[in-house]
């Protein structure tokens, strides 16, 4: 459950942003994370709940925005939507992004 | 009482990025050559550190990181070999990150050549860079011919993939040569080997592959 070493690095980030602007409570936290990366959104959003109770972040709303991978021939320059390391064309497939897991933004109760 | 917006734009992976980074400096500023041992549960992993260990230690000075949920038993199997090895518990976490190595790094920086076993699984460990040159992603035909289909994010990042106990295939029905076609579909970059630890198949190709490493330091 690698979800929770996420949820934790997440929660860290949000409650350090929710004390830098003297927030009452937090109320929605909004993510981009690339389709790449191995996380299962649920999972993320049970263990967040799990070990933000008790703080200003308990019970906040996990919105996510994925984010798609270019998947490109080197060769033919022809675009994939799956994973795959060679092309029809013999061309070697690059994929760049769907990596990525940012906190884009932090919607707070202030006084 | 209202509402606001704050802008974070905050990268959650960066505290495992920065770490993973300095682990990779102080690998680069010793010369060391890490090599990231990935795999499924009781693929051959620990079997083939000590292998390789059993055949390198005189020309090379090597050592093991050893994480499992609980270390213990893989750290003693390597430790025998007489080379520097340390457990790394990972309690609740199913895979080792940056953080954890960063922890016992320091130890290793007069080894040509070390080895850190990841926690056997094919998935959680896939997005924690821990700082290594390379990564080795060893399964076995037993797991299925398809294994390596139904995980490809692990197979796409791997520079080495293994596909070990090829001499069982026919007794669990496995096509090996379907798996390696998969492999190369995947990651036509990465070094296939088919192997049998146990009876020696492909083990030379392994420590060829090995030998090249070392003599490119990571490069």
């Amino acid at each position: 459950m690698h979800e929770l070493s996420y949820a934790q690095a997440l929660l860290d980030e949000v409650l350090k942003l929710a004390e830098e602007n003297e927030a009452k409570r937090v109320t929605k936290i909004r993510l981009r994370i690339g389709e790449l990366l191995l996380i299962n959104p649920e999972q993320l959003k049970f263990c967040f709940k799990a070990i933000s109770s008790g703080t200003i972040a308990e019970n906040a709303e996990i919105e996510i925005e994925f984010i798609k991978p270019e998947i490109v021939c080197t060769e033919c320059g022809r675009r994939f939507d799956e994973v795959r390391g060679l092309c029809d064309c013999g061309g070697i497939v690059a994929v760049s992004g769907g990596k990525e897991f940012l906190l884009m933004s932090v919607e707070m109760e202030v006084e | 009482m209202h509402r606001i917006e704050v802008d974070a734009e905050y990268d959650v992976l960066s505290l495992n990025k920065r770490l993973a980074k300095e682990n990779r400096e102080f690998l680069s500023k010793h010369g060391v050559v890490a090599i990231n041992v990935m795999g499924a549960i009781g693929s051959g992993k620990t079997l083939l550190i000590e292998k390789t260990i059993d055949a390198l230690k005189n020309e090379v000075k090597i050592g093991a990181i050893l994480g499992d949920v609980i270390a213990k038993e893989d750290y003693e199997r390597v430790a025998k070999h007489g080379v520097k090895a340390e457990p790394l518990n990972t309690g609740k976490e199913c895979h080792l990150d940056a953080h954890l190595v960063h922890h016992v790094i320091e130890k290793f920086g007069d080894v040509d050549l070390l080895f850190i076993e990841n926690v056997g699984n094919l998935i959680c460990p896939v997005d924690f860079d821990l700082g290594e040159n390379y990564r080795v992603v060893m399964v076995s035909v037993t797991e299925g011919d398809d294994v390596i289909a139904k995980h490809p994010e692990i197979f796409r990042l791997a520079d080495v993939i293994i596909i070990n106990k090829v001499s069982l295939a026919d007794a669990v029905e496995a096509d090996v040569d379907k798996m390696v076609e998969d492999a190369r579909k995947l990651n036509p970059k990465a070094k296939i080997i088919r192997m049998d630890l146990k009876k020696g198949i492909g083990f030379e190709e392994w420590l060829e592959w090995l030998r090249c490493a070392l003599r490119s330091r990571g490069e």
